[in-house]
């Protein structure tokens, strides 16, 4: 246990001591935050400053998200500097004429002017009841919110999944291909060493996902966003890491027993090829299920490990699935990861030591 | 006492790499391991460090059967040198001390002793892949020493050094072999080897054809009988054996086997004798004959 501790703990050091690890992080902040505040920035703005002269305050109706703030003006011509000095965003002069500068905001106008009929109508004696609106559906306040956070989840875990497991191969075939490893297993356990490369690369890729979501979230939270969160968010986010643990276990564990058959880094991207397919299919259909989380395939899809490591806490998040649904398939998917971890580490075992020509798969498994 | 014995080793069923190696090396012994490339040293080596397994025979320690608790205090230096390229001199030493199950003090301190001893002090705080190889095979030496071993076993640690990194070297282990260690090391350089060691095994296409003390090996191999003769009647060793040659116009007979005394009275008669001994021969030329 203290020497796979020990090799974790020097591929902790190692990574987090890297430019590149910190350029990594500053870059995946910058732009979790732009994607969480885009919609915010690139949306029409919803608080609006009115100036007033010889005018009455107009009766904007509850219920929007529209906030106006009225500014008094002794005569026009203050009301005017103010339009154009962009201190109001318009001006409502003698409760009949609104100034701006230039094309008045569409949703302004429109406020204005429904709010303006509305008082006409008022003032004449007639009584108006507004529109009630009632949905027949199902509750669907949080769909759009709830996609835009599982199309997030698909971007990051995408990331995470596939990078991590990727420092894992690169770091099995640096010790082989160098012989540190024969150095290495005269003073520790093949299982330690592996272990230990897989635990501290996957506590690197944890302080990554870390970082991920609370810059996400605190984004959020900074900017008003979090009102329209779903409710169980905070499972949400809970069930986002383990399913992380789980999906990074199972391709990390591969990812080390294919790297061990071969000696030299050029080979790793070739050797690795089944695991990225399949982490590309997991992709896919996690892109897809972000969007259709109730639909046949997803649905399916989110049982079968390893593709479901991916594909469930997207559904997860972009729909409501009964939690037993999703127990169901975190235990296949943890049963999947044990047996990999076994086999793996068996074909780790076997082929690390024996370096030169790329060894086969099937001689590994068949040899004693 | 580390025993070897037996050892075969055949790669893919068809290369016979060894071929019944055995040899053992006592406390505080330094063994020498010669042979022509590909003699099977370094399968011999990498089969007592667990890195290989062998077909056939054992390698057992202080008269127990040989495990990975033992090994773990052995020291190793692959013949492939490997490090972490990107990791510090210091921190690598300190790093694989750990792993010998060394204290984070001791290692460190460990560490320091042999940067200092091996002359990395100025190279503490580089990367390894900023180092020459010569320096970088002095960390590797030191990655072997640092858990302070039982026993060590070092493949080709003196090549690619410059003299005074041998002599360095060359100091440390025979410090560790007084301090008892039982060390052993493969080498082309014989002059080492015949310098440095107690005993020496020659290994040729996977069997140990000569071992022992150099001096038993030069024994064994027998001496040689060398007449220095100046000024010398021509024809004077016609009825003697051996084989006559001039060199610097003096007659020189070599003779393998023969009457002594017969042939000095002849040489006596011939001429002004300058040189009359039994020559051992050099670890070189008993390496020669060994392995032809």
């Amino acid at each position: 246990m203290n020497g796979m501790l020990l090799v974790a703990g020097r591929e902790i050091r190692t990574q987090v001591r890297t430019k590149g690890f910190l350029v990594g992080l500053v870059v995946t902040v910058v732009l979790i935050v732009g994607i969480t505040l885009a919609p915010k920035l690139l949306g029409g703005p919803d608080s609006y400053t009115i100036g007033l002269v010889s005018s009455q305050k107009l009766d904007v109706p509850d219920g929007g998200d529209i906030e106006i703030e009225w500014r008094s003006y002794s005569d026009e011509a203050a009301a005017r500097r103010a339009v154009l000095d962009e201190d109001v965003d318009a001006a409502l002069v003698g409760n009949t004429r609104v100034l701006s500068d230039g094309k008045i905001d569409d949703q302004l106008g429109l406020i204005l002017q429904s709010a303006h009929r509305e008082a006409q109508i008022q003032s004449a004696g007639v009584r108006t009841t507004p529109l009630s609106m009632e949905s027949i559906g199902g509750d669907t306040r949080y769909d759009e919110t709830r996609s835009q956070l599982a199309f997030m989840l698909v971007l990051i875990l995408f990331m995470l999944v596939v990078g991590t497991p990727m420092m894992v191969a690169m770091g099995v075939v640096e010790e082989k291909g160098s012989r540190i490893v024969e150095i290495l297993l005269t003073s520790v356990r093949p299982w330690q060493l592996l272990g230990g490369k897989v635990l501290g690369l996957g506590v690197v890729g944890l302080i990554n996902l870390a970082v991920v979501l609370v810059a996400g979230l605190g984004a959020a939270f900074a900017s008003g966003l979090a009102v329209d969160f779903p409710p169980g968010m905070a499972g949400i986010v809970a069930g986002i890491v383990v399913w992380f643990v789980l999906g990074y276990a199972f391709f990390a564990a591969v990812a080390a027993a294919l790297a061990s058959l071969i000696s030299r880094q050029e080979e790793v991207g070739n050797v690795l090829t089944p695991m990225t397919m399949t982490m590309f299919a997991s992709y896919a259909v996690a892109f897809y299920a972000a969007k259709e989380p109730t639909s046949l395939v997803a649905t399916i899809v989110s049982y079968v490990p390893p593709f479901s490591s991916m594909v469930m806490p997207v559904r997860a998040t972009a729909a409501e699935i009964p939690v037993w649904e999703v127990l169901v398939s975190g235990v296949l998917m943890a049963v999947a990861v044990a047996g990999t971890v076994v086999f793996a580490a068996r074909v780790y075992e076997r082929a690390v030591l024996r370096t030169g020509a790329r060894v086969r798969l099937s001689e590994v498994v068949r040899s004693r | 006492m580390l025993e070897i014995s037996h050892l075969r080793k055949t790669f893919g069923g068809v290369k016979r790499a060894l071929d019944g190696v055995s040899f053992t090396v006592g406390q505080g012994e330094m063994f020498g391991f010669v042979g022509a490339n590909g003699a099977g040293k370094t399968t011999t080596m990498r089969i007592v460090m667990g890195v290989l397994q062998a077909d056939e025979g054992e390698v057992r320690w202080k008269g127990g059967p040989l495990g990975f608790a033992e090994r773990r205090r052995f020291g190793y230096m692959p013949e492939e040198r490997g490090l972490y390229q990107k990791m510090k001199v210091a921190d690598q030493i300190g790093y694989f001390g750990r792993l010998h199950g060394l204290s984070p003090e001791a290692a460190r301190s460990a560490a320091d002793e042999l940067i200092e001893r091996l002359g990395l002090t100025e190279r503490a705080g580089d990367a390894v892949e900023a180092l020459s190889l010569g320096n970088q095979q002095r960390v590797q030496l030191a990655v072997a020493l640092v858990h302070d071993p039982d026993v060590l076993i070092l493949d080709e640690p003196f090549s690619g050094l410059d003299p005074l990194a041998v002599d360095a070297l060359a100091e440390v282990l025979q410090e560790r072999a007084r301090g008892g260690v039982p060390v052993i090391f493969s080498s082309h350089q014989l002059d080492l080897v015949e310098r440095l060691c107690d005993s020496v095994g020659i290994v040729s296409a996977g069997r140990m054809v000569a071992s022992g003390t150099a001096d038993e090996l030069r024994a064994a191999a027998g001496g040689r009988l060398r007449v220095v003769v100046a000024d010398a009647k021509p024809g004077w060793a016609a009825g003697l054996p051996g084989e006559l040659s001039v060199e610097n116009g003096r007659d020189v007979l070599i003779v393998g086997e023969g009457d002594d005394q017969r042939i000095l009275r002849a040489a006596v008669e011939a001429g002004r004798v300058e040189h009359f001994g039994v020559e051992r021969p050099t670890l070189t030329e008993i390496f020669r004959e060994a392995v032809a």
